[in-house]
């Protein structure tokens, strides 16, 4: 087995589901409370998709008293990445052509997600500049071939990066950072109702968002492995054996 | 003298003023308990009204902050027909006719190639079986038909992309790189011999090799799923790659061996255009 294939961890992707993304469990009585317990349990099982990401920020709360710009710089490189993420997502599904067999109006949904994380990766990428991360490779895993599957880890994805910015926008130092970030927040939560709507659950499930700390969106991001350690080595420096 | 921010409190208090009045009627009309009816007058509307304007008066909030940043307008996907995709073999797998577990294999695909690369495959499509596994349909770098097969989804890895496309013209002896549909690259190439003929056919670009030292190839090679019909027992599997040559006034010719020789300067322009995972139609 090649060095490249043997750093890719074996077994099975782990999937996220509605439980892991809801830990507080708002979300499952939101659905009780409107479904009944006979769907929401059936929510409860339904599995995700994933994404594995990096670590690059410690818990925002424990640091909040030594926030800087170098702060903010890392930040918004954590950001940077979960919009790559959720770019190539987008534009991996359009490109299976997954998209073009669903129905219009889910469509018209996922074509203007994928619209809007591909601005969010070039604005923010043009404000790191040098200090834009690379995109990394991702290998979604048959997530963006399937319209089911596509759908369920769609939700995932938003609910999580809404998450995730809900943290992390409060620990931002620049003011005019902030509210970049906050109108960034508010799209993405946009689309995640929208997501959920088109999944059939319910849009907003409480009254109040938690966010959640970097920690553990890495730890869910992680469980996914949607970030691939299999980076393909196309070209070689060795002499051919072609026919000539 | 009234300052901008003043002017806009007098304008909100006007406004406030006129919403309660038309609250209030709205609540007549429809038989609504409302505050603004406990005193049953206009002077209890008035008091009403001058209490809310204090209140928002009185907040002086601040404007909002400006944002760092603002996206530029979202663009939609460009959907072309000249995007193709290529995906790396993550584990030794059969290739099989059909889409489902029990059809008879092609060949087995390995995750490097001879050159020691990682391997790849071009990719032509997917269906989900009964099961519902996925499944992928790739170009397959075998000898017979077909040269398709299908293998599935967990065995492949990430996927790459590319909008190029290499055709070679056996008749014209030129090869012709398009990208986006655009003929972006053309070079006279020399190509096989009538008793080692180069294979015509839909291949792809596996893999490219460099830093070597052996005239005849050129500075740069690059390997195909292309593979001689006569040469099978050529070394590391007799496939045909695209490279230079110490002959370059052989060019254009029926020269080699089966493989697509170009001249090393029009190889190294073509290095600099053409990425691992192009199709190639030799025709």
């Amino acid at each position: 087995m090649s060095a490249d294939i043997e750093r890719e961890t074996s077994g099975p992707a782990t999937d996220l589901t509605l439980e892991q993304l809801d830990g507080d469990g708002a979300l499952q009585e939101s659905i009780a409370g409107f479904y009944g317990d006979t769907r929401a349990g059936l929510l409860r099982k339904a599995v995700i998709g994933g994404t594995t990401m990096l670590a690059t920020l410690a818990s925002p709360p424990a640091l909040a008293a030594e926030i800087s710009k170098r702060n903010d710089v890392r930040i918004f490189q954590y950001a940077l990445n979960f919009e790559y993420l959720q770019s190539s997502f987008y534009t991996e599904t359009e490109r299976a052509g997954t998209v073009a067999r669903m129905e219009e109006a889910k469509a018209v949904w996922a074509r203007t997600l994928g619209a809007h994380e591909r601005a969010h990766v070039k604005i923010i990428k043009q404000v790191l500049g040098d200090a834009a991360p690379k995109k990394p490779l991702f290998d979604f895993r048959g997530n963006t071939e399937s319209e089911s599957r596509f759908t369920r880890t769609a939700v995932a994805m938003e609910d999580l990066t809404t998450a995730l910015l809900t943290g992390v926008t409060p620990a931002l130092r620049s003011q005019g950072l902030v509210a970049a970030a906050f109108s960034l927040l508010t799209v993405e939560a946009r689309h995640a109702a929208w997501a959920r709507h088109l999944a059939g659950i319910v849009p907003v499930a409480a009254a109040f968002d938690r966010a959640k700390p970097v920690s553990e969106v890495d730890r869910i991001v992680a469980s996914t492995r949607f970030t691939s350690t299999l980076v393909p080595r196309t070209t070689a420096r060795m002499e051919p054996k072609f026919v000539g | 003298m009234r300052t901008a921010s003043s002017r806009r409190h007098l304008r909100g208090a006007t406004f406030l003023r006129a919403a309660l009045v038309v609250s209030a009627a709205v609540g007549l009309a429809v038989g609504v308990p409302s505050v603004f009816l406990a005193g049953g007058s206009g002077d209890a509307l008035e008091q009403a009204a001058s209490h809310q304007e204090a209140a928002f008066a009185a907040s002086n909030l601040p404007e909002p902050v400006a944002p760092a940043f603002v996206p530029g307008k979202p663009k939609l996907l460009r959907v072309s027909s000249h995007v193709k995709r290529w995906a790396v073999v993550r584990t030794v797998v059969a290739a099989r006719v059909a889409p489902h577990a029990r059809a008879p294999a092609i060949t087995e695909l390995e995750t490097r190639t001879p050159e020691g690369t990682t391997n790849i495959v071009l990719v032509l499509g997917n269906r989900v079986d009964g099961a519902g596994r996925l499944w992928i349909r790739v170009r397959l770098a075998v000898l017979d038909e077909p040269s398709a097969g299908w293998v599935p989804r967990e065995a492949l890895g990430s996927y790459g992309t590319v909008t190029t496309r290499l055709v070679v013209d056996l008749g014209s002896l030129q090869a012709t790189l398009f990208r986006d549909g655009q003929t972006v690259f053309r070079a006279d190439v020399g190509v096989g011999k009538p008793a080692w003929p180069t294979p015509r056919g839909d291949f792809y670009i596996r893999n490219k090799l460099k830093g070597y030292a052996s005239p005849m190839y050129g500075p740069v090679a690059f390997g195909t799923s292309a593979r001689s019909r006569v040469l099978t027992d050529w070394p590391a599997e007799g496939f045909v790659g695209i490279h230079g040559t110490d002959r370059p006034d052989l060019l254009p010719g029926r020269v080699s061996h089966g493989c697509i020789r170009m001249r090393n300067d029009d190889i190294l322009r073509l290095a600099k255009l053409m990425p691992v995972g192009t199709p190639l139609t030799i025709r």
